[in-house]
């Protein structure tokens, strides 16, 4: 015990707070700030105060209100799709006689894949080689039962949801990850006494395992929900936005207004909602679903 | 049982195909596309969409930027990380450990263009835009929250009584730290170390708003190298260099895989 009158942990907490105050405090605020003003790229000297003027002019403006809407369909999307794929596969790998085995560490290495795989290459991919109407993965496999594929990337119907499909795929692998990691520690004996109470293999599971996992579940919804709210990556290499602004999510819209049209501004404001949005959103989230006294 | 094995094989194509249609069609001789059986085919294999993914594409280039990003960011973000999760584990009070805690979950979720915009502002103004070092303090900022949050979880899984022990035996808190804790927590660490470098390795969004040209990662550079004239609609080549990208870190991946597969669980599945 005598040891702490030496030992500060604040030595090793330091440099780290510091760093971290820099390279994300810093922005953060200056977004803020910059936010505030009307700002030019190519004119950086000559930035005026507007107050909240940006701000104001954005709920006015239909592109914004139009990604934010894209915002919502795609964060929905890929996180109920991801949740919902990973719980499948976890709960099949989970299953007694494949769990554990070199076949199932097998598969989990190659589930990884669209994790691991980069951004920006899987967007592309997905543009020339999955969703291309003609020649493409999904329509040559639609074809093998018959059916006539739709323009996918190429039509305002169909592109959001391809969009989601290419996210979600990538989104996946940590889903089942974590769900099977968490399904190990559902005990034996109670999956035991519910088979002899004559319950199926999907009884069990929603009756025994769904509840026991609740937690992770919404640990992964919260996980999935964040990072498809601020994806970029995807969506800008899939299609960029289009056709027209279907699938002009709010991060790429940034990019639009901050880098392309040169209204830093107007582009920080924007940012600045999103953060609000997240922040708001994942507070009530860890609220509601109690994940911040499950963490510690 | 043999629905399940389906099902499992199914989701094995699922994670693949795409990526085995794309390196298959790396390897044909074609400016235009060919039928998913005719890319998939064992036939007119060749590789010259490869020798200009070299030459034209720059590949080598653009290959030394991310490795520099890659493993700079990695040292910054280990040296800045790792002694801060092991601190907050050791700080007495809850109610500051709890504020840290928070903050680090906190900036998890921050979405990047919040960063990025301001970032490129600030690089501009003071000199750094376009440079190496930009893009590894972006990396900083994208990395901590996630690495220290995963330290955290390691970090406390050390039981006490080992560090009371090593300080009766005599070590300085630092010594505790890197003899013992360190030693102790390796596996995690080096989850922590392989997971960092994959997201650099394959992070765009910030290479694309600060890196100007001299400092591009393989990311941008294949966003780049496509959208030029001269390439145009050479698919065979946008292949290849996906696959230049994109094979490799599977490759890493499926090697270390029990890495990744603990750093991921780590802090969502306890006990």
């Amino acid at each position: 015990m005598s040891s702490r009158r030496h030992f500060n942990p604040w030595a090793f907490i330091l440099p780290g707070v510091i760093a971290g105050g820099v390279v994300l405090g810093v922005p953060v605020v200056q977004a803020f700030w910059t936010s505030l003003h009307r700002l030019r790229l190519y004119r950086l000297h000559d930035q005026v105060f507007v107050g909240m003027e940006n701000y104001l002019r954005l709920w006015q403006d239909p592109l914004f209100m139009l990604s934010v809407r894209s915002t919502v369909v795609f964060t929905v999307g890929c996180t109920v799709l991801s949740v919902l794929a990973g719980l499948m596969v976890a709960a099949i790998m989970s299953t007694r006689g494949i769990r554990g085995t070199t076949m199932a560490r097998f598969f989990m290495a190659f589930y990884l894949v669209p994790f691991v795989a980069t951004q920006v290459v899987v967007g592309m991919l997905g543009r020339l080689y999955v969703w291309e109407p003609e020649y493409g993965l999904v329509n040559f496999l639609l074809s093998l039962v018959a059916i006539d594929g739709p323009m996918w990337l190429i039509s305002r119907d169909t592109a959001m949801l391809a969009t989601v499909i290419t996210n979600a795929w990538r989104l996946t692998p940590l889903a089942i990850l974590i769900f099977y990691a968490a399904l190990a520690t559902v005990p034996d004996e109670l999956l035991e006494s519910a088979e002899v109470d004559g319950a199926g293999g999907l009884r069990t599971f929603t009756a025994i395992k769904l509840p026991l996992i609740r937690y992770h579940i919404g640990f992964v919804t919260l996980i999935q929900m964040t990072s498809a709210f601020r994806e970029f990556d995807t969506v800008f290499a899939l299609t960029g936005g289009g056709p027209g602004r279907a699938t002009n999510v709010l991060s790429l819209l940034v990019y639009n207004e901050g880098i392309s049209a040169a209204n830093l501004g107007m582009a920080n404001a924007i940012a600045f909602t999103m953060l609000i949005i997240v922040g708001v959103i994942s507070l009530a989230y860890m609220r509601l679903a109690r994940l911040d006294k499950a963490g510690e | 049982m043999a629905v399940r094995y389906a099902f499992l094989v199914f989701w094995l194509l699922v994670s693949v195909l795409p990526v085995v249609v794309l390196v298959m069609a790396s390897l044909k001789d074609t400016a235009l596309f060919q039928s998913i059986p005719e890319v998939l085919s064992f036939r007119g294999f060749t590789l010259d969409n490869y020798e200009r993914s070299f030459r034209q594409g720059n590949y080598l280039f653009f290959l030394r930027n991310s490795m520099i990003i890659s493993f700079s960011a990695l040292i910054v973000v280990l040296v800045t990380c790792v002694p801060m999760a092991y601190g907050i584990t050791k700080l007495v009070s809850d109610r500051s450990r709890g504020t840290l805690v928070f903050m680090v979950l906190s900036t998890r979720f921050l979405p990047y263009v919040v960063l990025a915009l301001p970032m490129y502002l600030f690089f501009a103004r003071i000199g750094l835009s376009g440079t190496l070092i930009g893009v590894i303090l972006a990396h900083l900022a994208m990395q901590m929250p996630f690495i220290v949050w995963l330290m955290l979880g390691f970090f406390a899984g050390i039981p006490r009584e080992v560090e009371e022990a090593a300080v009766i035996d005599g070590c300085t808190p630092f010594q505790v730290f890197w003899k013992v804790c360190i030693p102790m927590v390796l596996p995690g660490l080096n989850a922590s170390a392989i997971l960092a470098f994959i997201i650099s390795y394959n992070e765009f969004l910030f290479a694309f708003f600060l890196a100007g040209y001299d400092a591009q990662p393989l990311t941008v550079g294949i966003t780049r190298f496509i959208g030029g004239a001269d390439v145009g609609a050479q698919y065979g080549v946008v292949a290849a260099y996906g696959s230049l990208i994109i094979l490799p870190i599977i490759l890493f991946a499926l090697i270390v895989n029990r890495y990744i597969v603990s750093g991921l669980t780590q802090g969502a599945v306890k006990g």
